[in-house]
């Protein structure tokens, strides 16, 4: 089977190829933060936490969106393996104006409206930010202030208090999309399509280091088998944490990211089935209408660059106690669907994770599918996610409830869930037990919320003390009945 | 764009928005370029037993590895008090503190030789918060008072008082850019070092001591920083030594630039502070005395602790006249990092005090909070001295007050609050409104002096180097606008140049927010003896056609004109070149001290400041009280700043000033555990604000026609007086808090009010509530 030992995109209007073993000086696991900065010309792109919290890293890619078109996202360069990159155009914030024939800056409307505004103070952020709006502009007109507010919450500015970015964004994005960008997409297409014509395997090997990236599941699970050992990516987000804070040695990566076959959402009559390769931001946009509990929980999951990254499969398979989706995902009885070779398995998710970020995966599987079992009109879902701060923070404790009533107002079915109050993802079962087939009142309520002090035994650290995550598991099923109970109260619904 | 009347942009903008912009770890380097790291302690208090650097130093790639005896100067950068080493010599006593250093030829093999570094530590008994330090009277400095009238007699015929405990949380600067530095070492002695740090001037008296050479042997430059707030006030100087002695050591340009997790465990943070008051009221709400006793957490040094305790002190009172007042401040020993300034630099942890004795009086006597605090305002003519003794002069506090109320149409929202908290049982409102007095200069007296270097080049263009330090303020931005009205040329022909100790030297930090208040006078100073200079010659030349006019001559719109001399007009860069042939000199120094201040700090009496800033702010939240989440709806601020040199900056600093005190006051939480290893050491648990946590409504206004006698362009400083806006924002949340039961309970509230405190506060309130229910 042939293979490809390098890696090849464009940056600069060029193709630039890699090959790991002739260069010397990256590594595969080299981020592309660190790319950058390695050459002259890119170093506007900055580090400021080397960990996903503040977008100063932020840059561009750009990919055939398969409707003729680019797709552009932002994305922060810190969390990303160089072979991510593969096949894309990448792009930063040098590249973003043009130049008049004098080699003099002509600046883009995102890069004119942040001068304007005083957008920019110290100007260590602006770079970032810059990639961010410029992805903004690419995306929308007309955005509204919350769409704005979206795309720039994984950017921190530290200097200006934000308000004369959000204005110079929504300026920018008044003006009809003609910039050097659009002129030249015909070009970017074509180079792009010849590089992801080639599905050879990527294999990199260097002195250390393995890097494997095949692009069919067929060639992915035979991967799998002949390297158990392997450690799987498809976002990184939660992996490249181990090179960047944690400097441990990655000696082999299978990067399951170049599988088309595992970018997909679909739906039948009786789920909605989620590729595992499929990210967070795409799994967003499409359950706003079809699934609102998982939209609006993903809505606060990390930022708008994590989300452009980060994978359902990469969700799932981390298991951490305070994985976002994993609540819901037990609440609705959606089950994994594992394939291995010659073999199929559908788990359901709550039994799939056993523990402290560990799972039931096989050593020649790999996670396919998600499949959730479509909410009838009746069933009600809610999700919750407690964190100090809204955007760009890991819940303290979260929570996804899913409940019939009867017409008599009584509970029939109820599923409780909690995140950050256990080893992992939770079932208040003794909290069920109590509401099943009673009155949903606010009095039952209570005596539901007094079993979750036998339940669990949260842990206090950072993000708060033990009794609060009790406070809190006790309030969102409170704040859960509120909005679902029929009787007394009309709270006025002015937060989420 | 001519002559400066238009107001310009950051002058760093076009760069900063295109990457352009050169930070130090930007800057290129030759091939020999070697990465510093800090190794650093991982107990809290401990014994040094033995160390072992061999294998460190044997792996490929490292450079050097060094301990505190191969420092060849002295181990020391302590700033004002010499009390803090710069390398842990047999004992450390933070957790975070640096140990040992190691160069080597990338960041990963000097991160590898850490890991290879060994030690052993027998622990001591560490004292790891506020509390402890009190109870063992670990003072770092005898402590200070400050007293006005007789407190104690007050209280004894007192009506009313309140009394209590305030505690205010550390905050981590999180400017953008990381410490920073960079030295390239030259021949014999020389070392050129390149610093992200405010006071260039200090960073190279430290880095010369560590070296053990003279000052003048050390340059430090330093273009701009990405971001500071303070923390690159002193702190700066501690990374900049450490790559210098590194780069002694290997005769290599050596860079540090400190990971982000890194920097929050090495560096020091604003104050915590626990401070116990008692105030004593009349019925109608008027503080006739207040006895305030702040303690701070110094950490293990002092750093600059005792000014900021001073300004703590300084600003118990804010904005209202107390007749009797003592306040009392201790600096405590604890096994922290050295905390150090912070925007507000004490003034924050002061005013809290009196704004939340204030809000307790207004719950007290069941009056609006706004109400109390007008009433207790600094009189315009009268009730107007300070508790040390200076005069508030130019008082805008009455002023703002009324224009605020009709700004932000404060009756009404104050009764639509009202009317939504009763009709809601879990989702609740709270209004706020609170003034912002802050005294402007150093209050160390001799540090505001300032100096500047001007130099006219033949072709007409300027270069101007000053003492103060670029960190997104727009010092520089309005140092152009300066020279270019004084000069009367447009502002392309003016640079301003990095900050250099070898231009311009014996500097003082740029902070107190007096960058542009002292530099300003220094380079109107220098650009004064240029035009003395300038109109000198033009007057000899024309002698014979002015007849002696003592009119002056017109620097305008990039010409020279006489008013007595009609058809006569020089084009700028005409008159220098014709100066230049006439050997005039073309560069002059500038310098300034700030006039009549002083402060006896025995009788804790003077005129610490030159002048005040005023500013006063209204904001409306609404809180979840079952999540403790809260939101921002509106914020009217008004601000004072005399007349604006530049407006757009100033409304940057006003709003960028705010939300950070917003993120201190709300989301941003350090935590220690009982070893004192902090817990929120990198952004994944330590939140600033973000782009969603700013108010939904946000008005910032700067107070026109208010021109400040006696300042450069009768300006006033604005770096840092709205910090304190936030806490309208603080104490609206409390308020909202508040109405969970009725305002009849005083809620627990501290700073930050996080999530989990607001949800443990109104858990309390729900207890006692019911209590009351159930009697
Ligand atoms: C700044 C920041 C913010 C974050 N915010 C949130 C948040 O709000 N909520 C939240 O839940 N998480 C958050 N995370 C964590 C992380 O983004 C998520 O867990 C994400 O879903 C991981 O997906 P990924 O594709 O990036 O996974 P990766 O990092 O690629 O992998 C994660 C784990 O899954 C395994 N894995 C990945 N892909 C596969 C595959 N195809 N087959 C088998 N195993 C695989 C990996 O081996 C690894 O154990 C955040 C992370 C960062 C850095
Ligand atoms: S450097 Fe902060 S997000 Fe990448
Ligand atoms: S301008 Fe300084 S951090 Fe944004």
């Amino acid at each position: 089977m042939p293979v490809q030992q390098s890696i090849r995109f464009i940056l600069d209007d060029q193709v630039v190829e890699l090959d790991f073993q002739q260069s010397g000086q990256y590594t595969p696991v080299t981020t592309v933060l660190n790319y950058l900065r390695s050459l002259p010309g890119h170093k506007g792109v900055k580090e400021g936490c080397g960990q996903g919290d503040c977008g100063a890293c932020t840059v561009v890619l750009a990919e055939p969106d398969g409707r003729g078109g680019l797709s552009y996202k932002a994305v922060n360069s810190c969390l990303i393996f160089l072979p991510m990159i593969h096949g894309k155009q990448l792009i930063t914030v040098e590249n973003i104006n043009e130049e008049d024939k004098d080699h003099h800056p002509v600046l883009h409307p995102v890069q004119l409206a942040l001068v304007q505004h005083d957008g920019t103070q110290c100007g260590y952020c602006t770079p970032g930010m810059v990639a961010s709006m410029f992805a903004l502009y690419k995306n929308h007109r007309n955005p509204a202030k919350e769409v704005v507010e979206d795309a720039l919450s994984g950017n921190l500015c530290r200097c200006t208090g934000y308000r004369s970015i959000v204005d110079a964004a929504l300026d920018a994005c008044k003006v009809k999309d003609n910039d050097h960008f659009s002129r030249n997409k015909e070009q970017v297409i074509e180079k792009l399509d010849a590089l992801y014509r080639n599905t050879e395997t990527i294999v990199i090997q260097t002195g250390n280091h393995t890097y494997l990236k095949p692009f069919t599941m067929t060639e992915a699970l035979k991967l799998r088998r002949e390297n158990p050992d392997a450690l799987m990516i498809t976002g990184a987000t939660d992996v490249a944490l181990l090179k960047t804070k944690k400097h441990l040695h990655l000696p082999k990566i299978l990067d399951l990211s170049g599988l088309d076959e595992l970018k997909l959402i679909l739906e039948d009559h009786h789920r909605i089935v989620i590729g595992a390769g499929t990210t967070m931001e795409e799994i967003r946009e499409y359950c706003i209408s079809r699934l609102p509990a998982l939209a609006g929980i993903l809505h606060v999951f990390g930022s708008l660059q994590i989300r452009n990254m980060a994978t359902m499969g990469g969700n799932l398979m981390s298991a951490s106690p305070i994985g976002d989706t994993l609540p819901l995902l037990i609440a609705l009885h959606a089950k994994v669907r594992l394939l291995g070779n010659n073999k199929q398995r559908d788990l359901p998710v709550e039994d799939f994770i056993t523990g402290y970020r560990q799972t039931d995966i096989h050593a020649d599987e790999l996670p396919a599918l998600i499949l959730i079992p479509k909410p009838k009109k009746n069933v009600i879902i809610r999700s919750y996610k407690l964190s100090k701060r809204t955007d760009l923070d890991i819940s303290t404790v979260s929570a996804c409830f899913r409940m019939v009533l009867t017409k008599e107002n009584k509970v029939r079915e109820i599923d409780i869930v909690y995140g950050g109050m256990a080893d992992r993802p939770k079932r208040a079962a003794a909290a069920e037990l109590v509401l099943k087939d009673e009155l949903w009142s606010r009095a039952l309520v209570e005596r539901a919320a007094n079993q979750l002090e036998k339940a669990f035994q949260p842990l206090s650290d950072a993000r708060a003390a033990a009794d609060t995550r009790m406070i809190m598991a006790r309030n969102l099923l409170l704040k859960f009945w509120l909005e679902t109970g029929r009787d007394d109260l009309n709270e006025k619904k002015e937060t989420d | 764009m001519k002559n400066g009347h238009d107001i310009s942009h950051h002058d760093s903008a076009l760069l900063h928005v295109t990457g352009r912009s050169v930070y130090i770890n930007d800057m290129q380097v030759s091939e020999q370029l070697l990465y510093g790291r800090v190794f650093y302690s991982t107990q809290a208090h401990a014994r040094i037993k033995s160390f072992n650097l061999e294998k460190a130093k044997k792996l490929n790639g490292v450079a050097a590895v060094l301990s505190a005896k191969d420092i060849p100067g002295e181990n020391q950068v302590g700033p004002v008090i010499r009390d803090e080493v710069c390398l842990a010599d047999g004992k450390v006593e933070c957790y975070g503190q640096a140990v040992f250093l190691v160069a080597a030829v990338d960041d990963e093999t000097a991160y590898q030789a850490c890991r290879l570094i060994e030690i052993e530590y027998e622990p001591l008994p560490a004292v790891t918060d506020i509390e402890t330090a009190m109870g063992k009277r670990a003072l770092l400095l005898p402590e200070r008072k400050i007293e006005t009238g007789d407190v104690d007699r007050a209280f004894t015929v007192a009506g009313n008082t309140v009394e209590g405990v305030l505690k205010t949380g550390a905050q981590e600067h999180w400017y953008l850019e990381t410490q920073t530095s960079l030295c390239i070492p030259g021949e014999g002695n020389e070392m050129k070092v390149f610093a992200s740090t405010q006071h260039p001037s200090e960073t190279q008296a430290v880095v010369a001591e560590v070296l053990g050479v003279r000052r003048h042997e050390v340059t430090v430059e330093m273009k701009r920083m990405g971001g500071a707030f303070g923390g690159k006030e002193t702190q700066g100087n501690h990374i900049a030594a450490w790559a210098a002695l590194l780069a002694r050591a290997t005769g290599c340009p050596v860079k540090i630039h400190l990971f982000r997790d890194d920097d929050q465990i090495i560096t020091g943070k604003r104050h915590p502070f626990l401070s116990k008051y008692k105030a004593a009221y009349t019925s109608e709400g008027k503080i006739t005395a207040l006895d305030v006793e702040l303690n701070a957490d110094g950490g293990c040094a002092n750093d600059l602790s005792m000014p900021i305790m001073e300004r703590a002190m300084f600003h118990t009172d804010n904005a209202y006249y107390i007749p009797n007042l003592r306040v009392v401040g201790k600096i405590l020993k604890t096994n922290h990092p050295s905390n150090t300034a912070f925007r507000g630099f004490g003034g924050p942890q002061g005013m809290a005090v009196i704004e939340t004795v204030i809000d307790r009086i207004a719950r007290q006597l069941k009056k609006d909070a706004a109400e109390i605090r007008k009433l207790n305002f600094y009189g315009a003519k009268s009730d107007n001295v300070t508790h040390y003794g200076q005069v508030v002069e130019n008082n805008r506090l009455e002023l703002l007050f009324n224009k605020l109320l009709e700004r932000s149409d404060y009756r009404k929202l104050k009764r639509e609050t009202e009317a939504f908290n009763r009709e809601n049982e879990f989702l609740k409102k709270g209004l706020a409104l609170t003034p912002v007095k802050f005294g402007i200069s150093f209050t160390t007296s001799f540090l505001n002096q300032a100096g500047a270097l001007v130099n006219i080049y033949q072709d007409g263009t300027v270069l101007i180097s000053h003492g103060g330090t670029e960190m997104g303020q727009g010092l520089h931005t309005k140092m152009v606008e300066v020279a270019s009205s004084l000069l009367g040329i447009s502002k392309e022909f003016i640079r301003i140049s990095a900050t250099d100790t070898s231009k311009v030297p014996n500097t003082s930090a740029t902070a107190a927010s007096s960058g542009s208040d002292l530099n300003g006078m220094a380079v109107a100073d220098a650009i004064g003896k240029i035009i003395r200079r300038l109109s000198e010659f033009l007057s000899e030349k024309y002698a014979d056609k002015i007849h002696g006019s003592k009119k002056p001559f017109v620097f305008k719109d990039d010409f020279v004109t006489h008013p007595d001399l009609s058809g006569f007009k020089l084009a700028f860069p005409e008159l220098i070149r014709e100066a230049y042939l006439n050997q005039i000199s073309l560069s002059a120094t500038g310098f300034y001290k700030t006039p009549d201040i002083y402060f006896d700090r025995e009788k804790g009496k003077g005129k610490p400041f030159h002048y005040y800033a005023f500013g006063m702010s209204v904001s409306q939240v609404l809180i979840d009280t079952l999540t403790g989440s809260h939101k921002i709806l509106k914020t009217f601020i008004l601000h004072d700043v005399g007349n604006s040199i530049n407006p757009r900056i100033d409304k940057g600093q006003v709003e960028g000033g705010f939300i950070q005190g917003v993120g201190w006051c709300t989301t941003e939480e350090i935590k220690w555990d009982d070893d004192g290893r902090l817990l929120t050491f990198s952004p994944d648990t330590y939140k600033i604000p973000g782009v969603k946590d700013i108010p939904e409504e946000f008005h910032v206004e700067l107070l026109e026609n208010v021109p400040n006698p006696g300042t450069i362009k009768n300006s006033k400083a604005v770096g840092e007086p709205p910090f304190m806006h936030a806490f309208s924002v603080w104490l609206a949340i409390k308020d909202a808090v508040s109405a969970v039961g009725e305002h009849r309970f005083e809620p627990d509230f501290q700073i930050p009010a996080t999530n989990e405190m607001i949800l443990q506060s109104v858990e309390k309130i729900r207890k006692l509530q019911k209590g009351k229910r159930n009697l």
